[in-house]
């Protein structure tokens, strides 16, 4: 056998091998490795690489290495989700920098890191009052997580609005022209309802390139051809004004009419739509 | 505008109202939201029945306003 051929051979299986490892080690990002699966992953590509170049290495023992070395870190990642204990070990303990608002020299001493690059990595947060911060803490993996003091804290819908409501995630029904039939029976819905949205917008099927449907059945367009206008779903708006105004008019016609009965009747009947008003306004706000 | 015409745009308004909330109530997928709109669904049909009740009665008292 050709030595260019034993190489290739040797190289092909051993990206094929590699691949199938990777694929078995998981989904963690690499910025996620810790320094001990990051120096492991390096030492396999190394092992890799010698292994397919070097004919004087055999291959039983290149991939007993290889195997050890990246069976190793599955191993340790299986016992320590069963084990606390192990787990801190392995992956190491989160040590905390700023607590109540004070930053505790000890703990920086012991992670050797200096007020400068506390500094740093609280600007990379946009923090730069350390006054601000309620909470700091340097994880395993050497990121630095912050708390902001709760008057800081950026401002949330629950904050203005109490109690808003939920809204689930959207489902796209149509890509490339192409009818998605799983997403829409997800939602309930059929073919027919979609036809008969796209219909009221006045917008052919292979026209679209994406629609995308809310959890309140609003159906959400982009077309092929970016200058054709179309409007934004009005229904929830429409029907908060119809609300709005059917409440107004049961106003006026009490305060017009003169039977007392009538008047009577339009006024529990605006206080009902008045109630009905505030119960569905949030959900139709938006 | 007659008032009892007045009145008679009202009661369609509802009605479109009506639909408009049972749509909403049947497309949701929040259950809370289901649930308030299905409530409210219920409140306009009380109010329409009143309102088609004060309708007839208009009609019964001034037959002129009958229709229109």
């Amino acid at each position: 056998m050709p030595v260019w051929l034993e190489v290739a051979i040797r190289s092909i299986s051993i990206i094929i091998g590699l691949f199938i490892i990777t694929r078995i080690l998981g989904k963690k990002p690499l910025s996620k490795l810790s320094f001990f699966e990051y120096i492991i992953g390096i030492t396999v590509g190394d092992i890799a690489g010698t292994l397919s170049m070097d004919l004087g290495i055999s291959l039983e023992e290149g991939i007993t290495s290889i195997l050890i070395w990246s069976l190793f870190p599955v191993l340790t990642s299986r016992i320590s989700l069963r084990n606390k204990k192990f787990r801190n070990f392995v992956e190491g303990n989160s040590t905390i920098f700023i607590k109540n608002g004070k930053i505790l020299e000890e703990n920086l001493k012991r992670e050797k890191y200096t007020v400068d690059e506390l500094l740093e990595q609280l600007r990379k947060k946009d923090v730069f009052r350390v006054a601000d911060v309620e909470f700091a803490v340097l994880e395993p993996n050497g990121d630095l997580n912050i708390l902001l003091k709760r008057e800081k804290q950026p401002l949330t819908v629950g904050d203005v609005f109490p109690n808003p409501p939920s809204e689930k995630e959207p489902q796209t029904v149509i890509m490339d022209g192409m009818i998605l039939d799983e997403p829409l029976a997800t939602m309930g819905l059929s073919r027919g309802w979609l036809k008969q949205q796209l219909d009221k917008q006045g917008v052919a099927i292979e026209n679209v390139f994406l629609a995308q449907v809310d959890s309140y059945g609003q159906l959400t367009l982009d077309l092929y051809d970016d200058k054709i206008q179309i409007s934004e779903p009005q229904e929830k708006k429409l029907l908060l004004a119809a609300i709005k105004k059917v409440q107004a008019d049961f106003e006026l016609f009490a305060l017009q009419t003169e039977s007392k009965e009538a008047k009577e009747l339009y006024q529990t009947n605006a206080e009902k739509m008045q109630t009905l008003l505030q119960k569905v306004e949030p959900f139709l706000r938006n | 505008m007659t008032v009892a015409s007045q009145v008679k745009q009202s009661l369609a308004s509802l009605k479109s109202i009506h639909a408009g909330l049972q749509e909403l109530a049947l497309v949701s997928q929040d259950e809370e939201a289901q649930r308030t709109f299905h409530e409210a669904m219920m409140m306009t049909e009380e109010i329409i029945a009143d309102i088609k009740n004060r309708i007839g009665k208009m009609e019964r008292e001034e037959p002129q306003y009958h229709g229109k």
